[in-house]
């Protein structure tokens, strides 16, 4: 498949099914390079199967993503391990590993993944955590940061290997809004500064108005809209226009709704 | 009827599942201990060592405080047993048997399951509910070389060595009880015991303990990456790791024990 100039990311008709039950049904967006892109629904939409199916924590069914002109979902483990070397990801949970200090945490993938002397994946380690805002933090454990020190951290750790892109999931989740902007900015921060590629998941409407180049809006396991955030803002789709306005469901309808995503029966608006 | 047939059938696909996983970690974990290193691919020394120290040297305090208790009650009980029957003198040899052959490996092994077996379950499983194992993959780090060679290697060499200590301290105990408290002469008593084992003994203790130490860490590693949700996973999963290998390994000193001493 022909990789169109500018695309780092290429997915299409992505199919993905827990056992029998569908939970992406035929998807496909392009992720341009440099560009924020926003993953935006609600519980059940399939977003976070999404984000472990393009960081290849999970194979799909069918379809195919395509990672800088090689497609993610057939190439060897090896190549696949080289691919992983361009991406970095930010958890939900931060997930830095607990019986290690922050420092420790952000020198892992240099230790395993170059041939670097001690002293300077020291010196790489510093500049991250400068970057984050987390200077001075070497020697602290996991456990002994705030929620959103924990997330910068996570963020260091996912540069660690001056990735091209930096997939976040749910990077403002659980934090109080002056941190969760703070986290924003650092994201914007980042973009400018070196170009990079985010793909971000997170249901934070203020956070999509300030970082989002693009948006796509998932509903129970498809795209319902994609492009900035001016036009779907502008969607003729009912849920689309729901989410943005914030208007809750008619009492049970979305239990409703959860319900059918969870047997698999996936319906379209 | 069909009930039955039905659960009966579940239970042996899952079973059967479970054991196929289970081969699978085991030559996915062999492959990187013989395989990997060929390809330049190291081991992490530091994280085996670290492993090792953990399960054998921090449990040793415990298992020769236990195994001498048991080698007292062993004495004391054959002692009461045997004199009846003036056979008294029999203790050192029933003790030293006992514990070579079979009581020394045993109880190492039930010991370091309850320490460090589910240790590893819940280890690895609260890895993978904060998304850790996740992390090691997203950054190209294989979570069978980072997680489970440290700790395979680690305890497939502390076990066996813990036993012999064992071994030993058991010894003891049944030497410590019939000395002071039987009156029993101890050079007679040490010599009695040395002859009583036979080499085979010995190869049958060792090896057995080799074979425990892989059942405790792949079950509990195994455990611990089918964790699912949060920390109830964790400790459903931990029970659950402590309970299946002390079961294989009862069952797999059974046949051992077949193995060994069924023609003799």
């Amino acid at each position: 498949m022909a990789q169109a100039a500018g695309n780092l990311i290429e997915v299409t008709d992505l199919v993905v099914k827990y056992g029998d039950h569908t939970v992406i049904d035929g998807m496909s967006f392009n992720v341009r390079r440099g560009e924020t892109f926003v993953i935006l629904g609600g519980s059940g939409s399939g977003k976070s199967t999404l984000l472990r199916n393009l960081v290849g924590l999970m194979r799909p069914y069918s379809g195919c993503i395509m990672f800088d002109g090689n497609d993610f979902t057939q190439m060897s483990d090896h190549d696949r391990l080289e691919m992983r070397k361009k991406m970095g990801m930010c958890f939900q949970g931060s997930a830095l590993f607990g019986s290690m200090t922050v420092a420790e945490n952000v020198a892992m993938p240099l230790l395993e993944h170059t041939k670097l002397e001690r002293s300077t994946i020291d010196i790489m380690v510093k500049i991250k955590l400068e970057l984050v805002g987390l200077g001075g933090f070497e020697d602290y454990m996991p456990a002994e940061l705030s929620g959103g020190m924990r997330k910068r951290a996570g963020l260091a750790r996912a540069m660690a290997m001056d990735p091209e892109v930096i997939f976040y999931d749910e990077p403002s989740a659980g934090l109080d809004p002056i941190v969760g902007a703070g986290l924003d900015m650092l994201i914007l921060k980042l973009k400018q500064t070196f170009s990079l590629t985010s793909v971000v998941v997170t249901h934070e409407l203020p956070s999509v108005e300030l970082i989002a180049d693009q948006v796509c809006m998932l509903d129970q396991g498809g795209v319902a809209e994609l492009g900035t955030l001016d036009e779907v803002k502008r969607s003729s789709n009912a849920y689309v226009q729901q989410f943005f306005a914030r208007r809750p469901s008619e009492e049970g309808d979305d239990d409703a709704r959860y319900l059918r995503t969870l047997r698999g029966d996936v319906d379209r608006d | 009827m069909t009930a039955i047939l039905g659960y009966t059938g579940r239970a042996f696909l899952l079973g059967t599942h479970a054991f196929l996983a289970a081969c699978s970690l085991i030559v996915d974990t062999l492959f990187w201990i013989v395989v990997a290193p060929l390809q330049g691919k190291g081991l992490r020394v530091r994280a085996t060592v670290e492993q090792f120290v953990r399960v054998g040297y921090s449990s040793l305090p415990i298992v020769m405080l236990i195994t001498f208790l048991l080698g007292a009650i062993l004495a004391m009980q054959s002692a009461y047993q045997l004199s009846r029957f003036g056979v008294a003198y029999l203790v050192p040899n029933l003790v030293a048997v006992a514990a070579v052959r079979e009581l020394a490996p045993l109880m190492t092994a039930i010991l370091i399951t309850g320490r460090s077996g589910s240790a590893f379950t819940a280890e690895i499983g609260t890895m993978k509910v904060s998304e850790e194992i996740d992390a090691l993959e997203v950054m190209g780090l294989n979570p069978t070389k980072y997680l489970v060679v440290p700790k395979f290697i680690g305890t497939t060499l502390a076990v066996p060595l813990v036993t012999m200590v064992a071994t030993f301290t058991m010894i003891l105990g049944g030497f410590a009880i019939s000395t002071a408290y039987l009156g029993q002469d101890p050079r007679v008593y040490l010599e009695s015991s040395a002859d009583a084992i036979t080499m085979k003994d010995f190869v049958n203790g060792f090896t057995k303990s080799v074979f425990f130490a892989m059942v405790i860490c792949v079950v509990g590693v195994y455990r611990g990456f089918e964790v699912e949700g949060g920390a109830e996973g964790v400790g459903k999963k931990t029970t659950s790791s402590v309970v299946t290998s002390i079961f294989l390994i009862v069952v797999l000193d059974v046949l051992f024990t077949y193995l060994f001493f069924s023609e003799s």
